[in-house]
């Protein structure tokens, strides 16, 4: 359990040391930011907009197709990728600058 | 007038002579209700037989029966009010005798005399002579001529006297008016054609029916019974409720108070939690202490608007830390983390990543190309063949280790197991298997440590997940790396007697038919060791043993001795007879064959059926052979590389080389082409080699130097795309992807023929013969 821990932490580690990646957010299921390495104001933003984002992208995959579910969300704008990783009970945030 | 009205009275009283029933009048005070019933019942018991007749009779001074008769009998059970109402009749019989006969018809429609009089206005008197005298239920219709109320005597005594008065006066006009036809029954008949369908059913029914009548009153089958229904009388009648009690209530509900969790009473907040790996558990665990918070919160006050984040204050301080670590080891964000680690990379790597996949590069629009780069690009764009550097795969853990050697996974092409390891006699220190992504170039999929320096690794075909890792100290380990943890290997061949005493230089999992049956491929895996053994291993009782499958014998020093013409058992005994076997390849189709490279240069082909001797011996190497391979397009053909700097190419039923090519370093590896038959690529410490026998013997087409001070070490083709994966001797594996090499599109084994007969006519010549 603790190797699980220490293998998440050094893997998320990781992340945020690749080229191009501007920060990391883990929220709970509800909308609360657990761990991030941006600062509050930013945080609490994205996690509040990207909560109900990606609830909607799930409802409106699973509306297509109610066996289906979403895996992954990718958002590429102008000047950054917003990449989340949604679960039930997490969503996982990272945005990324690609272009650098 | 006055004393006419009195005389009239008088007259009206004498007139009048009443003649008792038999049975007594002793009815005076009649005004309560009591003693009207009491008459009332007096004269029911009296009544009680067949008809009685009227036992009173009027009779006026003529004697004329003037006794008034009672066109209406009330029910002597009714209420007393209903005897008011025959008053009333008679009273109002009296008025009209012409209406009398009109008025008959009132007992049928008692329901409209019902409702119109309610008010008495008879004297007690009269009451009193009607009960006694007239109440006569069933003698009603019949008898009505007959029976009247002694009110009517005396009313119509006063009208008779009236009208004998009126008559002596005048002619008096009476009108005589019908009243409206009261329809009791009306059932109109059915008319049907006589051309009708059932018309012949009907006209039987109305003959029986005929018959039926014309019998009917001799018939003592039928009695005539009259019938009449009977309506109640309807009265109103006013109710009234209990006011409803009507109460406002209202509550706010939020999700909290709605949830239920399944498990309310072991749901216990404790850190103990933590072992569960179920995600939902885990959210059940972290919902019930925060239920029970937000409650306490909304029974103090009253919570109108509960938006998230007053909630979350609430309960975040507590629970953020448990929910962090519980989400953090669960499985599903560990998958999150990974994909979420090859999106940044694959943005990172975008382009080289496509150039692999042999994808077409995609230009970012927003990204600003420089005209710098413009023009660098276009100036690299050349038509020689070229490498070009990709990626390369390194890691802080693989820096300084030498990479010794390196396979493709069998069932998943973008998975490399890369070993890494000092493999000179003087260090044996630790070693190290990466498994390293294609999708992920910044750090491994698995990491293994070993115990020794690795030396060999070999993916198994059968089970794809098994990796074989031979070592510097002779011992063979078979790893899992499907599994997340690293720490034991599956098999380890430690504590096999049988094992190689020397480092293992080769291992290769290879598929064998079964003899008897000819169709089950079983794979075993096969060893060559520096204790000049080639082994097959099994697996037995949880480690591996092994069966030696061909012991390399030294061969120099034997044909030294015959050519000295000595006796073959020497004084050399000393060293060992056996040499080391540094390399072996199977025969891509044929897997009973197989070649073997040794320390001393020579190439032994084998068979796995005869461990005694060996089917050829190929003589051309004067330094160990390094690496041995067979052409996977031709199935005669195979390379072999050596110490001594040159790379041979040998047909296999050729004892001499058909070409050579030289180096200028010893050449540590060579490699075939999986999809090019006349390339081939060697790379010796200096620098790596692709030669493309289409178009020269003498040189590489391509020479990539390596990076100064590094040497390389190892080398493999990928598979599906025109990649060269180089190790070195740093830990980093390189991958360069091979362009603009002119390669002719016709068919593979035919392009070598061609220029193997082309290079050297001499010996091919020989060997065609």
């Amino acid at each position: 359990m603790l190797t699980e821990l220490a293998h998440a932490e050094e893997t998320l580690k990781r992340i945020e040391g690749h080229k191009g990646v501007i920060g990391t957010i883990i929220v709970n299921s509800e909308g609360l930011p657990i761990r991030t390495t941006l600062d509050n104001s930013t945080t609490s933003l994205y996690a509040r907009l990207l909560c109900s984002f990606t609830t909607l992208a799930r409802s409106t995959v699973r509306d297509v197709d109610p066996q289906n579910d979403l895996t992954f969300v990718r958002i590429r704008s102008k000047k950054q990728e917003i990449l989340v990783a949604p679960e039930n009970n997490y969503l996982l945030i990272v945005i990324q600058n690609p272009s650098e | 007038m006055s004393t006419s009205v009195a005389k009239e009275g008088k007259k009206m009283r004498c007139a009048v002579m009443l003649k008792p029933s038999k049975r007594g009048s002793n009815l005076l005070a009649l005004t309560s209700r009591r003693s009207f019933t009491f008459s009332g019942s007096k004269i029911l018991d009296r009544m009680a037989g067949p008809t009685p007749r009227q036992a009173v009779r009027v009779f006026d001074e003529e004697n004329n029966d003037v006794t008034p008769q009672p066109f209406y009998r009330a029910d002597l059970r009714a209420e007393p009010g209903s005897r008011f109402l025959v008053d009333e009749l008679s009273a109002g019989s009296t008025s009209d005798q012409t209406t009398f006969t009109g008025s008959f018809t009132m007992p049928f429609s008692r329901s409209v005399l019902d409702s119109s009089r309610i008010s008495s206005q008879s004297t007690t008197e009269s009451v009193n002579e009607e009960m006694e005298e007239t109440f006569c239920r069933r003698d009603f219709p019949f008898n009505l001529p007959e029976s009247l109320l002694p009110d009517e005597k005396r009313k119509k005594g006063s009208v008779k006297e009236q009208m004998t008065q009126a008559l002596l006066k005048g002619i008096k006009d009476i009108l005589i008016t019908e009243t409206d036809t009261i329809s009791l029954l009306d059932i109109p008949p059915t008319l049907v054609s006589v051309n009708a369908d059932d018309a012949d059913v009907i006209i039987e029914i109305n003959k029986q029916y005929s018959e039926v009548c014309r019998n009917r009153r001799n018939n003592e089958k039928y009695v005539d019974r009259a019938v009449q229904t009977l309506n109640g009388a309807t009265k109103n009648k006013q109710i009234q409720n209990n006011l409803m009690l009507m109460v406002d209530t209202a509550t706010i509900v939020s999700a909290f108070e709605m949830y239920a969790p399944p498990e309310q009473e072991v749901m216990v907040y404790s850190p103990e939690m933590k072992q569960t790996n179920d995600a939902e558990t885990i959210v059940d665990s972290r919902r019930s202490p925060e239920r029970s918070l937000s409650l306490t919160c909304s029974a103090s006050t009253v919570i109108s608007t509960c938006s998230l984040k007053d909630v979350e204050t609430v309960g975040s301080s507590l629970n953020t830390q448990v929910d962090s670590e519980r989400i953090m080891t669960s499985d599903k964000f560990q998958f999150s983390l990974l994909l979420m680690e090859r999106t940044v990379l694959r943005n990172n790597f975008q382009s080289q990543l496509a150039a692999y996949r042999k994808l077409p590069l995609l230009q970012d629009p927003d990204r600003l190309v420089k005209p710098k780069e413009k023009e660098q690009s276009e100036a690299e764009t050349s038509c020689s063949p070229a490498l070009q550097c990709l990626w390369v795969f390194s890691c802080e853990l693989s820096r300084g280790c030498r990479v010794s050697s390196m396979a493709w996974n069998k069932k998943n092409p973008d998975l490399l197991a890369v070993g890494y390891g000092e493999t000179d006699y003087r260090n044996h220190g630790p070693g190290l298997v990466c498994c390293w992504s294609i999708k992920n170039p910044m750090w491994p999929e698995r990491i293994i440590n070993c115990d020794s320096a690795v030396t060999t690794v070999d993916f198994s075909s059968n089970s794809p997940g098994q990796l074989a890792v031979g070592m510097c100290d002779g011992s063979i380990a078979i790893h899992n790396v499907q599994s997340t943890d690293n720490k034991s290997p599956f098999i380890s061949s430690r504590e096999c007697a049988k094992r190689h005493l020397g480092p293992v230089w080769q291992l290769r999992w290879n598929q064998q038919e079964l003899s008897f049956t000819g169709e089950e491929k079983v794979e075993s895996l096969y060893s060559v060791g520096a204790d000049g053994r080639i082994c097959k291993w099994f697996v037995i009782n949880g480690g591996l043993d092994c069966t030696d499958l061909m012991k390399l014998k030294k061969m120099n020093n034997t044909l030294r001795k015959t050519e000295q013409n000595k006796p073959e058992k020497t004084a050399e005994c000393v060293l060992s007879v056996l040499t080391p076997g540094l390399c072996f390849d199977f025969h891509p189709s044929d897997s009973n064959i197989y070649l073997t490279g040794t320390w001393e240069g020579n190439i032994h082909k084998c068979s796995c059926s005869n461990g005694h001797q060996f089917l050829e011996t190929y003589r051309k190497h004067f330094c160990p052979v390094n690496c041995i391979t067979w052409c996977p397009l031709h199935p005669d053909v195979f390379l072999s590389c050596s110490s001594d700097s040159t790379i041979q190419l040998w047909k296999q039923d050729c004892i001499n080389p058909l070409l050579s090519f030289t180096s200028n370093q010893p050449v540590g590896e060579v490699r075939w082409s999986p999809k090019h038959a006349t390339v081939f690529s060697a790379v010796n410490e200096g620098q790596l080699e692709i030669w493309d026998l289409n178009s020269s013997f003498l040189d590489p087409v391509i020479v990539q130097p390596a990076a100064p001070g590094l040497k390389m070490t190892s080398l493999l083709f990928a598979s599906l795309t025109d990649c060269v994966v180089v190790g070195d001797s740093d830990g980093q594996v390189t991958v360069y992807q091979l362009q603009n090499l002119h390669v002719g599109e016709s068919s593979q084994g035919d392009v070598i023929q061609d220029l193997l007969r082309s290079a050297s006519p001499k010996e091919l010549q020989q060997t065609l013969m």
